[in-house]
């Protein structure tokens, strides 16, 4: 339990195979647990704004599971899939905002139900 | 499943949690979010002390527990906060979390790429729009807030079937990680120093490691380039040869490197961007592109001009036309093609 013993691995030096003492499930574990609440927030929440803000939380847990399989490889190539998925989610997050807007202006509600009539 | 951790404790805590998260939604009647935060907590605990039993030897990294119960914690109330405010500083926390989790899985460039990217810029644009798109407090309403934001939709259904989507999901990671082999030829150790040869020489210099300044890197006879081989077991070498004309050339096995020879995460990343996915940037960049014309094209607004400004825009358009014709210098001819109108 020394923390000066573990320290090593919080850092970058010369990879080391152990990942910090946690296993590759471990990681997988929380972000699929992350996504799971993604999703359920996803379908539960009426709020327009909410609602996107749960897919950020499934990227999120995508991220989580990328970083985990690049370092269980020892290679940056995880690392790069982030960048993308942080460039889909600010994409994302740009158009999806700007529709929120513009709902709003339309109905002044943020109730995803308030568009059911989309339904047809 | 049965290596990483025991199954039916981790059903058990799947159970529990579907429980938690579902009593934990807001709902019309006063919401038990406190008990749902209490029993979600302990499902946590349950598949943490689950995962813990199972690998005794994990335990001292409680690093990554911490990080991960903070960031769980927080999704779960930031999908079951009433308050979108609150919503979105939850979800900044979780950022945060998790940022620590990538700081163990030795990521450093990406961590504060979303931190800077994530918590910075997305979320403060998410705060700017839920302020920009909520009712106002009224005279009446001190408390605006929609019946959409109290009460969740579905809440029971949702959660199990969230649930059972964790549980599936992580049966199957399990599954699947235990078969998963390390790929040495996957593996990048250090693999670019070869095209650094200053950095390495001011590093063995720094080092000592060169018997005088006449000294550099040995250029391999095969490939035509500097002799660096890192390998990941560190049983590699690197070649220096001295250039006063002897041609003497000495090996510098891997464990005598100096601590500052091998490429940090950010240089890594880099070069796995620039050199392994060129492509992928240029996409980044397009889809970037294509959102910012898509958030103009969605935000633009048809500006409605009242009747007065309109009389006075038209009045103004007729009487530089009628300018023009006389010769006379309008506000919108040009000083040459009047000039040449009254000639």
């Amino acid at each position: 339990m020394n923390l000066l013993s573990i320290a090593p691995t919080l850092a970058q030096g010369p990879m080391p195979t152990e990942m910090g003492g946690a296993t590759l499930f471990h990681y997988l574990l929380v972000s699929a647990i992350m996504f799971g609440l993604g999703l359920i927030g996803f379908v539960t929440r009426r709020n327009l704004i909410i609602m996107f803000l749960c897919t950020e939380l499934m990227f999120q847990a995508a991220g989580i599971a990328l970083i985990a399989f690049s370092r269980f490889h020892l290679n940056h190539t995880g690392e790069t899939f982030v960048i993308f998925v942080l460039t889909v989610a600010a994409a994302e997050a740009a158009l999806a905002l700007a529709l929120v807007v513009l709902l709003f202006r339309r109905k002044e509600t943020l109730d995803a139900s308030s568009w059911q009539d989309l339904k047809g | 499943m049965h290596s990483m951790m025991s199954p039916i404790l981790f059903y058990a805590a799947c159970a529990i949690g579907a429980l938690g998260v579902a009593l934990a939604m807001p709902r019309r009647a006063v919401s038990p979010y406190l008990i749902g935060a209490i029993v979600g907590a302990a499902a946590l605990g349950l598949a943490l002390i689950g995962l813990a039993v199972a690998k005794p030897d994990a335990l001292p990294n409680f690093h990554f527990y911490i990080f991960s119960a903070i960031a769980l914690g927080a999704a779960l109330r930031c999908i079951t906060h009433a308050r979108p405010i609150y919503s979105a500083l939850y979800f900044v926390l979780t950022i945060l979390a998790s940022t620590g989790l990538y700081l163990i899985l030795a990521a450093e460039f990406m961590a504060f790429a979303l931190i800077i990217v994530y918590a910075g810029a997305i979320l403060i644009t998410y705060l700017f729009v839920i302020m920009l798109a909520s009712e106002g407090p009224t005279e009446e309403v001190a408390e605006a807030m929609g019946e959409y934001d109290r009460v969740a939709r579905e809440p029971w259904t949702a959660s199990i079937a969230g649930f059972v989507l964790i549980a599936a999901l992580s049966t199957m990671f399990a599954a699947g990680s235990s078969n998963l082999k390390l790929n040495p030829e996957l593996a990048v150790a250090d693999r670019h120093l070869d095209v650094m040869p200053k950095r390495v020489l001011a590093e063995l210099r720094e080092a000592k490691l060169l018997p005088d300044d006449s000294w550099g890197l040995a250029i391999n006879g095969t490939n035509g380039r500097y002799d660096i081989n890192p390998r990941l077991d560190g049983q590699g070498s690197l070649t220096i040869a001295s250039n006063n004309g002897t041609g003497e050339r000495q090996l510098i096995a891997q464990k005598d490197w100096p601590k500052g020879l091998s490429l940090s995460n950010t240089e890594g990343v880099a070069f796995s961007l620039i050199d392994a996915h060129p492509g992928a940037i240029e996409i980044a960049g397009v889809i970037l592109l294509m959102s910012m014309l898509g958030a103009v094209i969605l935000s633009r607004k048809k500006v409605e001009m009242d009747e007065e400004a309109l009389r006075q825009a038209i009045a103004r358009e007729r009487s530089a036309e009628r300018g023009d014709e006389l010769g006379i210098e309008g506000p919108y001819a040009t000083p040459g093609v009047g000039q040449g109108g009254a000639a």
